[in-house]
């Protein structure tokens, strides 16, 4: 019964991990405003001639025309965020920061998830197999030593 | 251990005697047509006004040959390719179907590059591109950058860095050529 007690806590626990899991990833907690519009864009995009700073944070000229470029397609509110980087990467070649969650590049965020459940199953296998082969079991001279101090727990005047 | 060194000695040997090889045999880095999604594709389009005055708008220049030049007046590169430029805009304007060549100005102000030209030469029309979004819609990081248009409006060539007349002049000749020929 406790055994099928601590399975079913492993599988709620599970089912609740995955649960949160894609409810994080696929929720839409979108920016409202047009500026916060931008600055999420900007930091999607990698600056086409500064090493490793995002279009929102660099300062170089052609980080400030892209800025500029991506604040006049959010005004004219013909295209969506995925859309103003699809424009920018097409123009930019490269200038993806976070690979996008489609396609194969999908795999880029899952086999992390997959590798760490991997990961957490194997432990939990191996450490219930270190419990089962550390066990003690009881073998004849061991029932001898119990027998012997039972006894002496018994009549604890024996031997004075 | 002897024994693994003279075993690894000649294999590194190979790898070193590899490596100059193939630096003796690169191509050094010079002129060049740079890829680009919007080769073989129609031209952005291009809207802005004229340094000195008047509109420009690159739909209109259909039936010519167009050459942008995105252009600084800081910039080093750009500055040495400018007696090119100029040789080259010359060169077209003697002929019947002469090429067009227009600055791109890049993150730069009227009164630089009216000073540049005005000093270095160069009669042809310079494009305000105040923020970016000619650039942007080409693709251009870094100037300077040449990029080559059809008459129809389809982008044909696009050269990262310095360009000379004669370099120009020939791919656009060639060009030329290749496309008078498919329509006969």
């Amino acid at each position: 019964m406790n055994r099928l007690k601590g399975r079913l806590t492993w599988v709620a626990m599970a089912v609740l991990t995955v649960g949160l899991l894609a409810f994080g990833a696929t929720r839409s907690s979108g920016p409202s405003t047009q500026e916060e519009r931008i600055d999420a864009i900007s930091k999607r995009l990698a600056c086409p001639t500064c090493n490793g700073e995002s279009i929102y944070v660099s300062r170089a000229s052609a980080a400030e025309s892209i800025r500029n470029e991506i604040a006049r397609q959010v005004a004219a509110g013909q295209r969506g965020d995925n859309e103003i980087v699809a424009y920018i990467e097409s123009r930019f070649p490269g200038s993806l920061l976070l690979p996008p969650a489609e396609g194969v590049d999908s795999l880029v965020w899952v086999l992390p998830v997959v590798a760490l459940v991997c990961g957490f199953g194997g432990l939990v296998v191996v450490f219930r197999r270190w419990q089962r082969e550390g066990e003690a079991r009881a073998n004849p001279g061991d029932a001898d030593i119990v027998a012997a101090a039972l006894r002496e727990h018994d009549d604890p005047t024996d031997g004075l | 251990m002897p024994r693994l060194s003279r075993r690894l000695a000649p294999v590194v040997g190979l790898v070193l005697v590899a490596f100059f090889v193939v630096l003796a045999v690169s191509k050094p880095r010079g002129e060049a047509d740079v890829a680009s999604p919007l080769i073989g594709n129609p031209a952005p389009a291009v809207q802005s006004t004229l340094v000195g005055g008047g509109d420009f708008d690159l739909s209109r220049r259909k039936g010519s040959w167009v050459v942008l030049n995105f252009f600084n007046s800081t910039c080093v590169p750009c500055r040495n390719e400018h007696p090119e430029l100029v040789a080259f805009d010359e060169e077209q304007a003697g002929l019947d179907d002469g090429a067009e060549l227009f600055t791109v100005v890049n993150d730069d102000t009227d009164e630089a590059v009216s000073a540049f030209f005005a000093e270095k030469g160069g009669e042809w029309n310079k494009i305000r591109d105040p923020d970016g979004t000619i650039a942007v819609a080409f693709g251009v990081a870094k100037v300077p950058e040449t990029w080559v248009i059809d008459p129809s409006g389809f982008v044909r060539m696009r050269v990262a860095g310095e360009v000379t007349n004669s370099f120009l002049s020939g791919r656009i000749a060639a060009m030329r050529e290749m496309i008078d020929g498919a329509g006969s």
